[in-house]
């Protein structure tokens, strides 16, 4: 499995090791009943403070994710992306991030949607509706 | 009882604390009121410019060199008073590597230096070795500065003390060397729970690590503080101001970069967010944005900063 952390993002690095865990369980790498790899073998690979891996860990069990079996190692439990809610929670993140970089550019809200519609056209050949409300 | 295990027990937060630390030499001062505060099983990195004085803190916490004025406590115990039982607890990496005991071989070197060790690991030793290529008969006459290094950090994490003091432990080592060393490390604290306190100017190697940042600015400490306080602080903001518009002076002291592009001004600042926007605001900037910073663009910041203090 590679999980990669990124250096230039700013935020906390166990909310980053916990995004990318996030992500190879909706990418279908880690499935339920998968073991994630130990706090030592994580660490020293992305050589991170293993208590920053621990913390991690202890918030993936938190939020249902992962289970930590005594002896045996941390397991991941169910498929977070299962349920509606969890596919609008990642949806919102990702628009919030796209909407942040376009605010930066000076490029409006509509022209980004535009876009976002103008680029699904051309990859699928059928445009997108959206609905509203 | 160890140092370490009294200190655990009485629940000392700091494994290594320093009080008005002075030094002089001549007429030179080469640290000034330094009051560190390394909390117990932390990550530190004590970062500044070279001959800011970082190598002298170190040594008068192995007690190899004394303080004009001020105290150091490892585990809550002056250093000065129990050096020899603090020196057991401590794995230490000196900045240059020591030429001492050459006519010896790798191995007769670590077996006459085992018994000062009552926790000397020999199969981690041979481990270590092993990982680190380093060839047992061959005599240190012989070995380059890179294999110096690595047999100094073999002896500094083989009886796995409760506190390491690292002085630049990766100069000298050449990249494929050092990601091993910190792979090792990285696997060290995750079987021994120690306390590090690490000198360095390659903070990009060791940010992932690193829990507590202090910056040394011509021997002073000018910041200490936690990564979440560092994230926290340490912000870029972007600013339209009118014309003829200046920084106040509240914020003397503060400023770690400054840059501009057409109209827009980017100041990186010490402070809290909410109170730093209301001061700007209150001049007459306007503020257009505020960005976090990485750990390491931030922890320069703060260097950079220390230089014009």
């Amino acid at each position: 499995m590679a999980i990669k952390l990124n250096a230039a993002d700013s935020r906390p690095l166990y909310l980053q090791i916990i995004d990318e865990i996030r992500r190879a369980i909706i990418l279908g790498t880690l499935q339920e009943g998968d073991s994630l790899p130990s706090v030592r073998e994580l660490a020293s690979e992305l050589v991170v403070n293993p208590r920053t891996v621990s913390q991690a860990y202890k918030e993936l069990e938190i939020q249902g994710i992962a289970e930590v079996r005594r002896g045996q190692g941390t397991f991941v439990t169910r498929n977070v992306y299962s349920s509606l809610n969890d596919r609008i929670a990642v949806a919102k993140r990702i628009a919030k991030k796209a909407l942040a970089d376009a605010k930066s550019y000076g490029v409006s809200t509509e022209q980004l949607l535009i876009m976002i519609g103008e680029l699904t056209r051309e990859k699928t050949g059928s445009s997108i509706s959206i609905k509203t409300g | 009882m160890t140092i370490a295990q009294t200190a655990k027990s009485e629940n000392y937060i700091f494994a290594v604390s320093s009080n008005g630390l002075r030094k002089n030499y001549q007429s030179r001062t080469v640290l000034e009121e330094v009051d560190i505060r390394v909390p117990f099983q932390s990550f530190y990195v004590l970062m500044g410019e070279n001959g800011s004085g970082k190598t002298t803190i170190l040594k008068m916490l192995m007690n190899l060199e004394r303080a004009d004025n001020g105290s150091v406590e490892i585990f809550g115990c002056d250093s000065k008073f129990n050096a020899a039982q603090a020196r057991a607890q401590i794995g230490y990496v000196p900045h240059l590597a020591e030429h001492e005991y050459q006519w010896m071989t790798c191995r007769q070197f670590l077996k006459f230096v085992s018994p000062y060790y009552p926790s000397w690991d020999t199969d981690y030793c041979g481990q270590l070795a092993n990982a680190f290529s380093l060839q047992m008969d061959t005599s240190l006459t012989r070995f380059s500065t890179g294999e110096h290094r690595r047999l100094q950090l073999i002896t500094a994490l083989v009886h796995r003390p409760p506190l390491l003091l690292l002085d630049e432990p990766f100069e000298g080592l050449d990249p494929l060397i050092r990601r091993k060393v910190l792979r090792l490390l990285t696997q060290h604290l995750a079987d021994t729970p120690t306390t590090v306190l690490i000198t360095s100017n390659q903070i990009h190697e060791l940010e992932s690590l690193a829990d507590y940042i202090g910056i040394l600015g011509s021997g002073k400490l000018v910041a200490q503080m936690s990564r979440e306080k560092l994230h926290l602080l340490v912000r870029n903001y972007s600013i339209e101001t009118p014309q003829d518009w200046s920084l106040p002076e509240q914020f003397s002291g503060l400023v770690m970069k400054y840059s501009s592009l057409g109209r827009e001004q980017q100041f990186t600042l010490l402070g809290e967010e909410s109170d730093v926007i209301n001061r700007l605001s209150q001049s007459g900037a306007s503020v257009k944005d505020v960005q976090p910073l990485s750990f390491e663009d931030a922890s320069f910041a703060l260097l950079e900063g220390a230089k014009q203090i």
